[in-house]
């Protein structure tokens, strides 16, 4: 069966570049916070969002849920396992473990998107791009 | 404590070998860095700073941020002045070196100063400031040394871009009087955003005045131990009085509140003490005469602790009964003066005494001497000390001839 990785994220590792700082990562994972749908994450200077979440054992990653506004959600979701010091530098010389194109119906109906499983079988830290369209 | 990583850019260009800022700029720049160490890493010991130039013989890091300040220092020794300084690598290199730090809790900060001219366009330095806050890095600038229209706009466009919410500063400090690192004490670029540690502001009052004195008279750049034991050894003192005051204070009892009265006078005694040591510190650098200081106070805080102490163990199980409160106070009393009537009790056991004198070397108790000894026993008290140790003595004598 699967459970919700929240509670085996390791918070004093989380990391959200150009998060505006109003609108923090916590908005987005914390439980309490990311129910409320007054909270949200927002990105800062631009369109993209570099998330480093680190986890307190190996996981195995098995799907993602991403939730938001069709028009200022996220479309490309980049997802790397066990990478260290990213930057959005030298986020895209790696190739990523998956990469997502969400649609409405992810975004607006809060469908899980399935990910590469094999591919996110000993995760201990994972590291998130996501790239809002226009 | 505010957690952080900080890379500090020095400008070593040709433009730093004038005398405008006494005794040069590169002078000048070299003791607000000096300064500007010192103080992260007090303020926080897991605080790093690393530094790196922007001219010389090119942008390179002399030392990765690290929390050692002997080390940062030392790499400001012999370092060459001459060619140009290249801000937007030199920024560059700083985002580097702080993105590979080994604690990711610490918050990232490079401080640039900038003494020669910005050959650089306003729009490319507001880029560089736009990726500096998406990657969360704070930046402070001070801007010296050569001046023209358009610098200081610049500049200001620069931090306009990378700040959020108020984390990143520009300082301008014109040539003139005031030293460098006096202009730049009382800036946010020292004391942060939380409004000022205890070393920044106690250097910046020194610094109004004109002398440079620091919390306890040491240089800590010059031994930066004996400054944090000192100050180490201050908070614990505070700590151990605060304590105590609050053990004192859950009672309501008068014993407590006389008890409280005294271990106030004496932590003002100690407290002050310090303040004493400090001045001698500042006329003599004698290791005999600190010593003897600290002696004192150690031993004056001997008497007053363990009067402390005792005082405020009373004063917790007298709460709870009267009576052995009043006994407590009067074994208190009596302890001074019982000292020699509990060895005269002592000596009134007989057999306890006998198996003393066996236990001495070579003595007899059937010797006549000492079964005389023995007889003259009872109600004899401190004399009997004195004759048995003497004895004691004579016996030792007697054996080692």
């Amino acid at each position: 069966g699967q459970v919700d990785l929240v509670d085996f994220i390791d918070w004093t590792g989380v990391e959200c570049l150009n998060q505006d700082p109003a609108h923090g990562i916590a908005n987005a994972l914390k439980q309490g916070y990311r129910e409320d749908e007054g909270l949200h994450l927002a990105s800062d200077s631009d369109e993209q969002l570099l998330i480093y979440i680190p986890f307190m054992q190996v996981i195995k990653l098995h799907s993602a849920l991403f939730k938001g506004p069709e028009e200022e959600g996220p479309k490309t979701v980049k997802l790397f396992s066990n990478r260290e010091h990213m930057g959005f530098s030298n986020v895209n010389d790696f190739p990523p473990s998956d990469s997502v194109d969400l649609s409405s119906s992810h975004l607006l109906e809060s469908k899980p998107v399935t990910l590469k499983y094999v591919k996110f079988q000993n995760v201990r830290r994972y590291v998130h791009l996501s790239l809002a369209g226009g | 404590l505010l957690l952080q990583s900080t890379m500090i850019c020095i400008d070593n260009s040709e433009w730093m070998r004038n005398g405008d800022y006494s005794p040069s700029r590169f002078q000048a720049q070299a003791d607000a860095v000096n300064l500007i160490c010192g103080a992260k890493t007090q303020s926080n010991p897991e605080n790093t700073v690393g530094v790196m130039t922007m001219a010389g013989k090119g942008v390179r890091v002399l030392v990765t941020p690290t929390s050692d300040l002997g080390k940062i220092l030392a790499c400001m020794h012999g370092l060459e002045v001459g060619a140009e300084a290249n801000l937007a690598a030199a920024i560059q290199v700083a985002q580097l070196a702080l993105k590979h730090r080994q604690n990711k809790r610490q918050q990232q900060r490079i401080i640039v100063f900038i003494g020669s001219p910005v050959t650089y366009d306003k729009k490319v330095l507001e880029t560089i400031g736009k990726k500096l806050k998406k990657n969360n890095v704070a930046l402070d600038v001070v801007d010296f040394g050569e001046t023209d229209d358009e610098k200081p706009e610049k500049l200001e466009a620069l931090i306009a871009a990378v700040n959020s919410s108020d984390s990143s500063h520009i300082v301008h400090v014109p040539p003139g009087d005031h030293a460098l690192s006096d202009v730049l004490i009382s800036t946010p670029i020292f004391t942060g955003e939380e409004g000022g540690s205890g070393f920044a502001a106690s250097a910046a009052a020194a610094a109004a005045t004109g002398a440079t004195g620091y919390d306890f008279g040491v240089d800590p750049n010059v031994d930066p131990e004996l400054a944090l034991a000192l100050r180490l050894s201050m908070e614990e003192e505070r700590a151990r009085q605060e304590a105590i005051a609050k053990k004192a204070a859950e009672d309501n009892k008068d014993q407590a509140s006389s008890s409280t009265d005294a271990i106030m006078a004496e932590a003002e005694l100690t407290l002050n003490a310090p303040a004493d040591v400090d001045a001698d510190l500042l006329k003599d650098d004698d290791d005999a005469q600190l010593l003897q200081q600290a002696l004192a106070m150690s031993m004056d805080e001997g008497a007053s602790g363990a009067a402390a102490v005792a005082d405020a163990a009373m004063a917790e199980a007298a709460a709870d009964d009267q009576d052995l409160a009043l006994a407590l106070q009067m074994s208190v009393q009596d302890a001074e003066a019982a000292g020699q009537s509990d060895m005269s009790k002592v000596f009134e056991d007989r057999s306890f005494v006998t198996s003393i004198l066996n236990s001495l070397p070579g003595v007899d108790p059937n010797d006549p001497s000492v079964k005389d000894l023995l007889a003259s026993l009872h109600g004899q008290g401190e004399d009997l000390v004195l004759m048995v140790t003497g004895k004691q003595n004579y016996l030792q004598n007697s054996i080692n001839k």
